[in-house]
């Protein structure tokens, strides 16, 4: 049993740092071994920052500046694949052009970190975020989650190295930030200790799956169809597995580092009486809370669920407290077109996980904050009223609603 | 960040009956009677021994390979994607150097290997491997050449043999040659475009004998990103019996079409020197396969005239396509 | 009712003639009125030389094409067969086309009464030594004539195709009747020989079709393997564990990959004089399939379960009659011949030389034609490359 003591040296120093600095922070913490950089706004102020956090001698690693995200994305996959902890990153379409690598690192089941610093799709080309860019890999078999504050990005990537290389997991981890409001913003954030670390984070074992001349395998010989449904549901199976390492993993952080993440999976705020709650991903959470906080002081039971891990997908414990509202609004921001109602990425799973309870909330889609456009508070009081209105039974035309859009 | 490694300086294997008896990749793979795809698998890995590690690119030479469950290989293998080889290559050197230098694997000289065919070396990843030659990594990128996306049924590629019959490239009434491009000069490009990597070599897997096997080992014990571009008849796509494998690389070595080299630290040897050697026609080599059946004279002389430029008139023959001017722009 | 048809011939050498055939009855069946279609076994792709591959036609004359489709279409083999042509008769040693698929008997699809369809110039006798013997009578009927090898972009054009065509109208005319076969070909190619072929074929099958009784046949020895479930191989998922390094001299002193070995898709194997020996070592140098095993006293033994076949150290071996290229069919062991050698050497030559016999193959470099190129015509082969080349063109 881990001993619940609050040590003191857990924390090493406050800094100020932004997302993409306390990321590469959480690298040198985790005593990375390969690191591939090619630059892609927003996400390259990690390697910006990482880069010179090597050539001061702080973390002893390779770091290698890719001639593509492609080959940056396999340079860390193989690194993976010899047993060395690996991490990348990138935006946008960059995270695109190396798609066909990441599909691979999931499938090998390698287990580095990357860094999506969330960036609208071209064309035309776009700085700003969307969730569209990370939320391609949710059928890929990647564990992914979004940060929402410097510290939680921070943090999550030590979390991220902790459950993704868990020998019941083995699935590489996608870390998603805003770009801009998260990746740029700069904040106080609280820099653990190594030695505190060192005790969170157990060194990197690949196993039985290394490649070495010391344990000479063939990974990825070709199959024929009499193989791939068996390698598929072994894929399932370390998802299915995933959704309870990650409890015991926070458990664990929670013990060494404080009490910091009472639910692993997504931030209930203001949800125990709620009667509405709307869901985001990242940094919209700022403005929503906020929201939910002027609607109360109305007296309005609202909410937020700021929704951390989109994968593996929290099916039972979202049930368990959407399932108590009486309507629900999800913000998407990201698209995808053509999709039922013209909705979202995000309402499909939120909608499909409560289908099968007997009293569902009514559940309302926003599209809203793409390419980097603003969600204000006072979007969010909009959003919140809309949800309340469709709780109460008011039809709308369209079942999707476009915030901040100038029509 | 570079770490020092004991250097294994590989013995040159001087005569035949020399060569090392072990098997490193070893029979029951799926490839074509008569591969020589599988001759250069077979001598890398012999040449380069147990405490070696390798990537194989999408291509023939992954899925002939392995069927699923099953290997020929006794050195570690990884599959990579197609235009993945050179930075399978960075990847697995760099997280080897990085775990031994922060002790957590032992110190030694493992060799880092990646092969990857024509499609997958020369046309998609040649970004990639240019990447691989431009680090500090040692390690060995062989692009094993039978001039077509053979494991897709033979497709042209930018190394296939202008004129030649491939499934994308069908003789037709109207046109008689689709495939109007010259062979991509690989090697030479990626020696001329690197100049800090000290071994890029072509090389013929059985002809000469020992040659390949060779080249490998001065690739590895000379260190650091190398590159060897091997000539590997194929007689599903060539259309030849399988026997005459060993015969079609001969010719082409001797017809002067794929010529033979090393470029060791800027200075071009020429493993077999067809100013010196003399060359034979081309179409003794053309005139024995099959995908070149519909050419006609006019197009033989034209392939002919094309490989006499290349040795005649080339101011580093069979190698770089340049002559040096005295006139000064401007 | 649904008919069957399964075409069993080595990649790419007959690619094109296993897909005209299934093709061909397409046709043929449907100018009578039937439905029918064909397809190949998508898991064989992408042939490799000599790998043994499959195609398919499937014939009814009651059913809608939707039905036919689902009972024969979505599959990736063949239920049962009710011809199973095999175009190259070494396949009767078996086949083994991919790792995990197995050795597996040519007969394995053949249906009771069905009929196994030869192309070969052995008897029923000698292929029975081969065939393995099934619960239920079936027949056996025999093509005569050698496997037509051609290479990817040319069909051998030796006739083949129409004979085999004719014997299927003859082992079972509820495929196809010889009748709308020759219709077929002399509409399509206006060329009467064709016609003449398959009905030559016609009456040479009928005359050669042999009843085989239950029982009757060799005892097989190969296991299909099973297939792990999801969770036995879960700890590796796609890794598996390299082969074993392992390595001494003699015969099978090398490790190899004991889970494909492929030897069967060989139609000769060479045999070795190895009195004639000159200790070269090219034999085993160039050897694509690392089957020769290198022994204390300088040769080369033959690791025949591995080797393919594929002639290349024949063709490099400066010796002459040292090693020379063999039917298959006249092998009923994978012995080692070094062995034997060692054993019995005035033995062994004998056996050599009788195995030998007189004939020698020669091909031309280009597969099926012997075409060489002379201004996109085809020009006759050079008469010193050989019988074979001379007989394609025939």
């Amino acid at each position: 049993m881990a001993t619940v003591v609050q040590e003191t040296n857990v924390w090493a120093r406050d800094a100020l740092l932004n997302g993409c600095q306390a990321v590469a922070q959480a690298v040198r913490l985790a005593d990375v071994d390969v690191i591939a950089a090619y630059p892609i706004r927003p996400y390259t102020e990690v390697m910006d920052a990482l880069s010179k956090i090597i050539a001061d001698g702080e973390l002893d690693s390779e770091y290698i500046v890719a001639d593509s995200e492609h080959s940056q994305f396999e340079i860390v996959k193989h690194a993976s694949s010899v047993g060395a902890r690996a991490f990348a990153g990138s935006s946008g379409t960059g995270w695109m052009y190396g798609f066909e690598a990441l599909v691979v690192t999931a499938t090998d089941r390698l287990c580095p970190l990357f860094v999506v610093g969330n960036r609208a799709l071209d064309d035309p080309g776009a700085f700003g975020v969307e969730h569209n860019d990370a939320l391609a890999l949710r059928d890929m078999g990647w564990l992914l989650c979004w940060a929402s504050t410097a510290q939680e990005a921070l943090e999550h990537v030590l979390i991220g190295y902790r459950i993704a290389e868990d020998q019941r997991v083995l699935m590489p981890m996608a870390l998603a930030m805003d770009g801009a409001f998260l990746t740029h913003s700069q904040h106080m954030v609280k820099v653990p200790s190594q030695e505190a670390v060192k005790r969170f984070l157990p060194p990197y074992n690949l196993g039985k799956r290394r490649l070495h001349p010391d344990n000479p395998v063939s990974i990825a010989p070709q199959v024929n169809e009499d193989w791939v449904m068996e390698l598929r549901r072994q894929n399932w199976e370390a998802a299915r597995r995933a959704r309870t390492v990650i409890p015991k993993v926070y458990e664990s952080f929670n013990d060494i580092f404080g009490p910091r993440y009472a639910n692993p999976f997504f931030d209930e705020f203001m949800c125990e009486d709620a009667e509405v709650v709307l869901v985001g991903l990242g940094a919209v959470a700022m403005p929503a809370r906020t929201a939910v906080r002027r609607l109360r002081e109305r007296g309005k039971k609202a909410g937020y669920v700021n929704l951390r891990w989109f994968r593996p997908f929290p099916t039972e414990q979202l049930r368990a407290t959407l399932g108590r509202m009486k309507g629900v609004g999800v913000i998407d921001r990201n698209f995808a077109h053509g999709s039922p109602d013209n909705g979202g990425i995000v309402v499909q799973d939120i909608r499909s996980c409560l289908y099968p309870l007997t009293q569902r909330p009514a559940v309302t889609d926003f599209i809203g904050g793409l390419g980097g456009r603003d969600i204000s508070i006072d979007d969010c009081m909009r959003m919140l009223e809309i949800t309340f209105e469709a709780a109460a039974g008011k039809q709308r035309d369209e079942l999707v609603t476009w915030i901040g859009l100038r029509e | 960040m570079a770490s020092q490694l004991p250097v294994i300086d590989y013995e040159k294997i001087k005569k035949i009956h020399d060569t090392p008896l072990e098997e490193f990749y070893t029979s029951g793979h799926r490839t074509c009677q008569g591969c020589e795809s599988a001759m250069v698998m077979r001598d890398f890995a012999k040449a380069s021994g147990p405490r070696t590690v390798v990537t194989g690119a999408t291509g023939c030479m992954y899925v002939a390979n392995t069927s699923y469950l099953t290997t020929p290989w006794i050195v570690p293998w990884m599959h990579t994607q197609l235009g993945a080889g050179g930075s399978s290559a960075v990847g697995m050197a760099a997280g080897l150097r990085a775990l031994m230098r922060k002790g957590k694997i032992p110190q030694e000289k493992i060799n880092v290997i990646n092969f990857s065919g024509d499609l997958g070396a020369g046309d998609m990843g040649i970004g990639g491997i240019s990447g691989a030659l431009q680090t500090d990594y040692d390690l060995l990128i062989i692009m094993y050449d039978n001039e077509s996306a053979a494991n897709t049924d033979i497709q042209a590629t930018g190394s296939t043999t202008y004129g030649a019959q491939t499934t994308f490239t069908p003789p037709g009434s109207k046109h008689r040659i689709m495939h109007r491009r010259w062979k991509k000069n690989v090697a030479a490009m990626l020696a001329v475009g690197h100049p800090t990597c000290r071994y890029v070599a072509t090389a013929s897997a059985t002809f000469p004998a020992l040659d390949f096997m060779n080249k490998t080992r001065k690739a590895l014990s000379i260190g650091g990103p190398t590159f060897i571009h091997t000539f590997d008849p194929c007689p599903k796509g060539w259309d030849f019996h399988p026997r005459y494998s060993h015969e079609l690389g001969e010719l082409g070595v001797k017809s002067g079409i794929f010529p033979l080299y090393e470029i060791i630290d800027g200075q071009v040897i020429y493993t077999y020197d067809a100013r010196q050697k003399g060359r034979i026609p081309v179409r003794e080599y053309l005139e024995k396969q099959g995908r070149f059946a519909h050419l006609i004279d006019e197009d033989v002389d034209y392939i002919q005239h094309m490989v006499d430029t290349m040795w005649n008139e080339w101011e580093i023959p069979g190698v770089a396509p340049f002559r040096a001017g005295l006139s000064v722009a401007g | 009712m649904i008919k069957r048809v399964e075409v069993n011939y080595r990649g790419i050498f007959q690619k094109n003639l296993g897909k005209f055939i299934g093709g061909d009855i397409v046709q043929i069946a449907s100018r009578m009125g039937k439905v029918a279609f064909s397809n190949g076994r998508y898991s064989d792709s992408p042939e490799r030389n000599g790998i043994p591959c499959k195609y398919f036609a499937f014939v009814s004359p009651d059913l809608s094409e939707e039905e036919l489709e689902a009972e024969c279409g979505a599959k990736l083999d063949i239920d049962e067969a009710d011809v199973s042509v095999v175009v190259d008769d070494t396949m009767v040693k078996g086949v083994e086309p991919w790792g995990w698929h197995g050795v597996r008997a040519i007969n394995e699809k053949v249906r009771e009464k069905g009929c196994l369809l030869v192309v070969s110039r052995h008897g029923h006798d000698q292929l029975l030594k081969f065939v393995p013997k099934k619960p239920f009578s079936y027949r056996l009927a025999l093509v005569e004539g050698d496997a037509s090898f051609a290479g990817l972009w040319v069909n051998k054009d030796d006739l083949t195709r129409e004979r085999v065509l004719g014997a299927i109208a003859a082992v079972d005319p509820g495929i196809i009747s010889i009748e709308a076969v020759e219709a077929y070909l002399l509409e399509r190619t206006k060329e009467r020989h064709r016609a003449e072929a398959a009905r030559a074929a016609y009456d040479a099958t009928l005359r050669s079709t042999r009843i085989i009784k239950a029982g009757e046949g060799a005892d097989w020895a190969h296991e299909i393997p099973r297939l792990p479930t999801w969770k036995e191989f879960e700890d590796l998922g796609v890794a598996v564990p390299a082969v074993p390094r392992g390595f001494k001299m003699g015969p099978r002193g090398q490790a190899r990959n004991d889970a494909f070995k492929r030897g069967t898709t060989k139609s000769h194997r060479p045999v070795v004089r190895f009195d004639l020996c000159i200790k070269c070592t090219l034999c085993w140098y160039d050897c694509p399939d690392e089957c020769f095993d290198p022994t204390d006293d300088g040769l080369y033994d033959v690791n025949y379960e591995v080797c393919v076949g594929c002639h290349k150290c024949a063709e490099v071996c400066p010796v002459p009659e040292c090693i020379v290229m063999v039917d298959e069919l006249k092998f009923d062991n994978n012995d080692s011949p070094w062995e034997h050698h060692k054993r019995d050497p005035q033995g062994y030559i004998t056996w050599a030389e009788d195995k030998k016999g007189t004939e020698r193959i020669h091909y031309p470099h280009v597969t099926g034609t012997g075409m060489e190129i002379r201004q996109g015509k085809f020009v006759p082969p050079k008469q010193e490359k050989g019988g074979a080349a001379a007989e394609a063109k025939a």
